[in-house]
C-alpha cells in the first residue's frame, strides 16, 4: 500500500494542532482580554450626553423668589424612527415630510431655523439625539399634540427646565440672565442637552454654585449612529453602564431685601441714575438699582439680536449697571473725605474761613453756590453748607497728595470686590494720570476742583455708598456683598479702617447730620405735602430716626450741554447705623430738591416717618444749594 | 433489503450525528444573523439552509450507499470534466454577487470543483507507480487548471484551500516525495521572507525605503495592502481592517458563556456588516452569542467528523478510499480553520465559508455529499476481496 497509516495519523496531528492553535486564540480574545472587547465595544456603540442639573433659584434675604426655573413643553423627532434604507438623504425626506405632516396638523408653522440643511446634519451628525422641533409651546398646542400623539409615532414631548423672574423688572441689574450654554471643551460628553448659563449679574457671577453637577445618560447606536428601535433594545443584553443622574444646583439667597428694593427702583422709575442701600454693620447689599431698567424675562431662554439692541441702545443703555459700571464725578458728597483730609493734616475743628462767594488761585475764579458768600465759618459749618470756597481752601492748604490719599483711603479708583461682574474702579486723578491721559502737568486748580468733587474725579454709586457706611459706622470700609451669609457663619471683617482719629469723624458725621437736620439736605429727613387744595401751608413728615447726609451737584458740560448729575448720600440712624446709601440722578436740579427726597422715601420706607407741626411755610429758597 | 440494513450498520454514526448537530448548529445562527436583516427572505433564509439539509441528507445516504469505488471509475473523469467546464461557463454567463462572478443559475461550480478535483486527483494517484516527477506534473496540472479558473472569477479562498487538499493527498500518495517536501520546504520559506519583507517595508518611515524593498516582492498592491491589513489591523479601519475589527471585537466581548441567542449587540447594532454576517463571518456571531462554551462545542463537532474520518481512512485497505477521505477531510479541516482564524485575525481576511453553518446551498449539498462518499469507504472498503480485512475489521 502506498498510503500509510503513519501519515494518516500524522495527519490527525495537523489537526489536532490547528484546533490547539485557534483554542488558545480564542482563549485569550474570549476569556484574558474579554474585558479590552467588551470595553472596545462601549466605547462605539454607547453615546454619552450631558444632562445639567436643574438650575437654583435666586432668593432675596426673607426668601422671596426672584428667580427660579418653570417647565417647559418641547415637541420633538426621535429620527431613528424615520429611518430609511439607502443614503441619508432619503431619511432626511422621511423627517422632513413628517414634521411638515404634523406642523399642519398642530396648525404650527415649521420652525423657521429648521431647514433642509439643518435636519441633514442633525440626521448625519447627531441621530442619536431627538431634533428639537418647536420649543416651549402653548399649553393649547400641547392639548392637541397630546389628543394626536398616536396618530404621529416617532414624535414626542420633552418637559425641560426655563428661567424666569417671577418679579419682572425687579432686581433686573443684580439678577442678570441666563443664556443657553455652549460646550465646555474639557467635558468629554458626545452630546449635550440644553443647559443654562448666567450671563449677568449674579446669574453670571454665581454661575457655578446655581448650575449643580452635570450628570450623563447613556444611550447605545447603531453602525450609523442611530438608536436602535425599542424592539432591538429589547433584544439586548443591557450591559451598558448606568446614567449618572445630574444633582441640582443650590439655591442663592441674596442680601436684597425685595421690598426696599422695589421702592428704591420707583423713586428711581423714568428717571436715569442709580442708587445702593449698604448695610454698614457689614456691607451687605439690601438694595441696588439702576435706571432705566430691563425685565429679565425677555432676555431668556436667550436674548435675541433684536432685544439686544434695543437694550444697549444709548443713552438709556438700559443692561447697563449705573451702580458699579458707570462712574460720576462725586460733586459735593466728596466734601467729606476732604474735611477728613484736613483734620488729618493740621486743620483745627474751630478754625474760620472767610467766604467771599468767589475762591480765586492764580487766574481760576471759582464761586460758591452763594454768590452773597457764607462769611467766616468752621469746618462743620461749611459741610453743612457745602461751602466750594471753604473746601477749595481746605484741599489747597494740605496739598494734592493728602486728598488723594484720603480718597484712596475710602476705597476710590479702585473696584469696591462686590460679587458682581463688570465693576469700573473709577478714577482718582493723580499727577502721573493726568500726564499719561491728558499730556498736562497737574496744576494747583486741579487740586481746588478734585477738593470740591468735580475735576477729573470719578466714582461709582456703590463706591459712594461704601463711603456712607464708612463714615457712618465710624471709618470700617467693608466689601459690599450680595450674598448672603449662611447662619452660623462669622461676620465679615472691614478689608482696612481709615486712617482718620475718630473725632474726627465724629465731627465730620455731627456736620452731615446737621445737613439732613437743617442745611443742603433737609428734604432727606423732611418731607412736604401739599395739605389741601388752596391751602398755602403744606403738611410736614419728618423720619422716625435721626438721620445724616451730605447732598451734591455736579456740573458737567458748558452752555447749551451743561447738565447736573445730583447726589446724596446718608445714613441712618445717626446714633447706631443700620443703613447707608448713595444715590444718583442724572440730569437733576440739585442734590437737595431731586435726589434728597427720593432717598427720604427710602429711609422712610425703612424706619417710618411721623408728621409732625409745620414749624414755618415751606418756602422756594429752603432748596437751594447742595 | 438486507444488504441496505448492514451497510447502515457499518456507517460511522458519530460522524453522522456530529455533522447533523453542525447543521442545527447552522440553522439556529442563520436564524440569529437573518433576524437583522430587512426584508422576509433573508430573515427566513434558515428556512432554506434546513430544507437544503433534508435534500442533501438524501444525497449524503444516495453517495454513502453507493460503492465509492464505482463511483470513481465511472464518474471522477467526467465529473471533473464537467466541473472545469461549468468554471469555464460561469466565467461567460454566470451572475455577478458581491464582487465576484461566482454564480451558475441557482448553484456556485466552483464548490462542485473542490469535490471534483479531490476525488478525480485520488482517483488518479492511487494507480500504482504514479510517485515520479511526471506524476507531479499531472497533479500540478489537475489542481493548476480548475484552480486558475477559480481564482479568475475570482474566489482566492477556494483556491487557497484546494491547494492544502491536493497536496496532502500527493503526499499521502507519495508523488514526487523528495521533491515535493522540497518544494513545500522552499515554498513556506518564501511565503514567510514576504511576510518578512512587508512587515519591515510597513515599519520603514521612509517612503523610498519602502519602495526599494517593495521592488523585490513578488505581489501585487492590493494583495500587499491586504497582508498590510493582515500585520497591522489598525490601519485599515473602514474596509477589511474594519470587519476585522468588528468581528474581533463580536469574538472578544462574547466572553465565557456568550451574550446570549440572538442577543448579539454587534449583530443587533449593524457594526459586524449584516451582509457578511450570516456566511463568512456567521463565526464571529456563533462566538458572540454562545461564547468560549459555544465555540468548543463546535470545535468538539468538527473534531467528531474529523477523528472519525481518519479512522475510516485508517481502517480502509485501499489507496483510493484512504486518498479519497484524506482529501475531503483537509478541505473541511481547511475550510474550519482559515474562517475561525480569519474572524480572530490570525490569517488574512479571504472570503470562506464555515462548513456546514455557513448559509450557502452549493456547499452544503457538496459537504454532505463528500462525508456521503467518507461513509461509503467506511461501508464499501469490508467488501474488499482483501485477505487481511478481517484483522482490521473492529471487534
Amino acid at each position: 500500500m502506498k498510503v500509510s497509516t503513519w501519515f494518516i495519523l500524522s495527519l490527525g496531528a495537523v489537526y489536532l494542532l490547528g484546533f490547539l492553535v485557534l483554542c488558545s486564540a480564542l482563549f485569550r480574545l474570549q476569556y484574558e482580554d474579554t474585558s479590552e472587547f467588551k470595553a472596545d465595544l462601549a466605547l462605539q456603540n454607547t453615546r454619552r450626553i450631558r444632562v445639567p442639573g436643574l438650575r437654583g433659584r435666586i432668593l432675596d434675604r426673607n426668601g422671596a423668589i426672584l428667580a427660579e426655573c418653570r417647565p417647559s413643553h418641547c415637541i420633538q423627532c426621535n429620527v431613528e424612527e424615520f429611518q430609511r434604507r439607502g443614503s441619508a438623504t432619503n431619511t432626511v425626506a422621511a423627517v422632513e415630510e413628517a414634521v411638515d405632516r404634523l406642523a399642519s396638523e398642530l396648525k404650527l408653522a415649521r420652525p423657521a431655523s429648521l431647514t433642509h440643511a439643518r435636519i441633514e446634519r442633525h440626521v448625519k451628525l447627531s441621530s442619536a439625539m431627538p431634533l428639537m422641533l418647536w420649543e416651549d409651546v402653548s399649553d393649547e398646542t400641547f392639548a392637541r399634540f397630546a389628543e394626536h400623539s398616536d396618530e404621529y409615532p416617532g414624535f414626542d414631548v420633552s418637559t425641560r427646565p426655563e428661567r424666569i423672574y417671577p418679579c419682572g423688572r425687579l432686581a433686573a441689574h443684580i439678577l442678570g440672565y441666563t443664556g443657553r450654554s455652549r460646550p465646555d471643551d474639557a467635558d468629554s460628553a458626545h452630546f449635550f442637552e440644553h443647559d443654562m448659563r448666567g450671563r449677568e449679574g449674579v446669574e453670571r457671577y454665581y454661575n457655578r454654585f446655581l448650575t449643580g453637577v452635570a450628570g450623563e445618560r447613556r444611550v447605545r447606536v447603531d453602525a450609523r449612529g442611530f438608536r436602535p428601535t425599542k424592539q432591538r433594545e429589547a433584544m439586548m443584553e443591557d450591559d451598558m453602564d448606568a446614567d449618572v443622574a445630574p444633582s441640582a444646583g443650590l439655591d442663592l439667597q441674596l442680601t436684597i431685601d425685595k421690598d426696599v428694593q422695589a421702592v428704591l427702583e420707583a423713586q428711581l422709575d423714568g428717571l436715569t441714575g442709580a442708587g445702593v442701600v449698604l448695610d454698614p454693620r457689614d456691607g451687605a447689599i439690601i438694595a441696588m438699582a439702576s435706571a432705566p431698567t430691563f425685565d429679565p424675562n425677555d432676555c431668556v431662554p436667550r436674548l435675541t439680536r433684536e432685544v439686544y439692541a434695543t437694550l444697549t441702545n444709548a443713552p438709556a443703555k438700559r443692561l447697563q449697571n449705573r451702580a458699579i459700571s458707570e462712574s460720576y464725578a462725586p460733586g459735593s458728597t466728596f466734601k467729606p473725605i476732604t474735611a477728613l483730609a484736613a483734620l488729618a493734616n493740621g486743620w483745627l475743628p474751630d478754625d474760620e474761613y472767610s467766604c467771599q462767594g468767589v475762591y480765586t488761585l492764580g487766574n481760576l475764579r471759582l464761586h460758591c453756590w452763594d454768590r452773597w458768600g457764607h462769611g467766616p465759618i468752621t469746618l462743620r459749618t461749611a459741610i453743612e453748607k457745602s461751602c466750594n470756597t471753604f473746601f477749595c481752601n481746605i484741599g489747597t492748604a494740605i496739598g494734592t497728595n493728602a486728598v488723594i490719599s484720603a480718597a484712596r483711603a475710602f476705597g476710590l479708583g479702585s473696584v469696591t470686590g462686590v460679587d458682581l461682574g463688570g465693576e469700573t474702579p473709577g478714577v482718582v486723578p493723580d499727577n502721573e494720570w493726568k500726564f499719561t491721559n491728558f499730556n498736562e502737568r497737574w496744576y494747583p486748580g486741579d487740586t481746588c476742583q478734585m477738593s470740591i468733587g468735580q475735576g477729573m474725579l470719578l466714582v461709582t454709586p456703590l463706591q459712594m455708598a461704601v463711603v456712607a457706611a464708612a463714615l457712618a459706622n465710624g471709618g470700617k470700609i467693608f466689601t459690599p456683598y450680595l450674598f448672603a451669609r449662611t447662619e452660623g457663619q462669622p461676620p465679615p471683617k472691614p478689608v482696612r479702617s481709615v486712617p482718620f482719629a475718630s473725632e474726627y469723624i465724629t465731627l465730620v458725621r455731627d456736620g452731615m447730620r446737621d445737613v439732613a437736620e437743617q442745611g443742603t439736605g433737609r428734604r432727606i429727613r423732611t418731607r412736604w405735602e401739599e395739605a389741601e387744595t388752596g391751602s398755602f401751608k403744606k403738611r410736614r413728615f419728618n423720619l422716625n430716626v435721626t438721620c445724616a447726609g451730605k447732598t451734591g451737584t455736579a456740573e458737567l458740560g458748558r452752555g447749551s450741554t451743561k447738565r447736573k448729575n445730583t447726589w446724596v448720600i446718608a445714613f441712618a440712624p445717626f446714633e447706631k447705623p443700620t443703613v447707608a446709601m448713595a444715590m444718583i440722578v442724572e440730569r437733576g436740579e440739585s442734590g437737595g430738591s431731586t435726589v434728597a427726597p427720593r432717598v427720604h422715601a427710602v429711609l422712610a420706607h425703612m424706619f417710618g416717618e411721623t408728621e409732625v407741626a409745620a414749624a414755618r411755610p415751606h418756602g422756594g429758597m429752603l432748596e437751594r444749594g447742595d | 433489503m438486507k444488504e441496505f440494513l448492514s451497510k447502515l450498520r457499518r456507517m460511522d454514526w458519530i460522524l453522522s450525528a456530529c455533522m447533523m448537530a453542525l447543521i442545527v448548529m447552522g440553522v439556529v445562527f442563520i436564524n440569529s444573523a437573518g433576524s437583522v436583516r430587512p426584508t422576509d427572505a433573508l430573515r427566513s433564509l434558515w428556512r432554506v439552509h434546513a430544507s437544503t439539509a433534508l435534500f442533501g441528507l438524501a444525497v449524503y445516504m444516495a453517495f454513502a450507499v453507493l460503492d465509492y469505488r464505482k463511483l470513481l471509475d465511472l464518474g471522477a473523469l467526467p465529473v471533473f470534466a464537467l466541473s472545469c467546464a461549468m468554471l469555464v461557463l460561469v466565467l461567460v454567463v454566470g451572475t455577478d454577487r458581491f464582487g465576484g462572478r461566482r454564480w451558475l443559475w441557482f448553484f456556485q461550480p466552483s464548490e462542485i470543483a473542490k469535490l471534483a478535483v479531490i476525488l478525480f486527483a485520488a482517483h488518479v494517484f492511487a494507480a500504482p507507480g504514479r510517485n515520479d516527477f511526471r506524476s507531479f506534473l499531472a497533479g500540478a496540472a489537475i489542481l493548476g487548471g480548475p484552480a486558475v479558473l477559480v481564482l479568475a472569477e475570482p474566489d482566492l479562498g477556494t483556491a487557497l484551500v484546494l491547494v492544502p487538499s491536493v497536496l496532502a493527498i500527493l503526499l499521502a500518495a507519495r508523488v514526487w516525495l523528495k521533491g515535493l517536501v522540497t518544494l513545500l520546504a522552499v515554498g513556506l520559506l518564501a511565503a514567510g521572507l514576504v511576510l518578512w519583507a512587508v512587515d519591515r517595508a510597513e515599519r520603514e518611515p521612509d517612503p523610498d525605503a519602502r519602495a526599494k524593498i517593495y521592488r523585490f516582492v513578488p505581489l501585487r498592491e492590493h494583495q500587499i495592502k491586504r497582508l498590510r491589513v493582515f500585520l497591522f489591523p489598525e490601519s485599515d479601519r473602514t474596509g477589511d481592517g474594519y470587519t476585522l475589527r468588528q468581528a474581533q471585537i463580536a469574538v472578544g466581548s462574547g466572553g465565557i458563556w456568550g451574550k446570549g441567542l440572538k442577543k448579539g449587540s454587534q449583530k443587533l447594532l449593524g457594526y459586524l456588516p449584516s451582509t457578511v454576517s450570516m456566511n463568512d463571518f456567521i463565526f464571529a456571531v456563533l462566538a458572540e452569542e454562545s461564547g468560549f462554551m459555544g465555540v468548543l462545542l463546535m470545535l468538539a463537532l468538527f473534531m467528531g467528523i474529523l477523528g472519525p474520518g481518519l479512522r475510516i481512512a485508517i481502517r480502509c485497505p485501499d489507496d483510493r478510499g484512504r486518498l479519497v477521505v484524506i482529501g475531503i477531510l483537509t478541505l473541511i479541516f481547511c475550510h474550519l480553520y482559515v474562517n475561525v482564524a480569519m474572524s480572530l485575525g490570525l490569517v488574512p481576511i479571504t472570503g470562506l465559508p464555515l462548513p456546514f453553518i455557513s448559509a450557502g446551498r452549493t456547499f452544503l449539498i457538496v459537504l454532505m455529499a463528500a462525508l456521503g462518499i467518507v461513509q461509503s469507504v467506511a461501508i464499501h472498503h469490508a467488501e474488499l476481496p482483501d485477505d487481511d480485512r478481517d484483522v482490521e475489521q473492529p471487534t
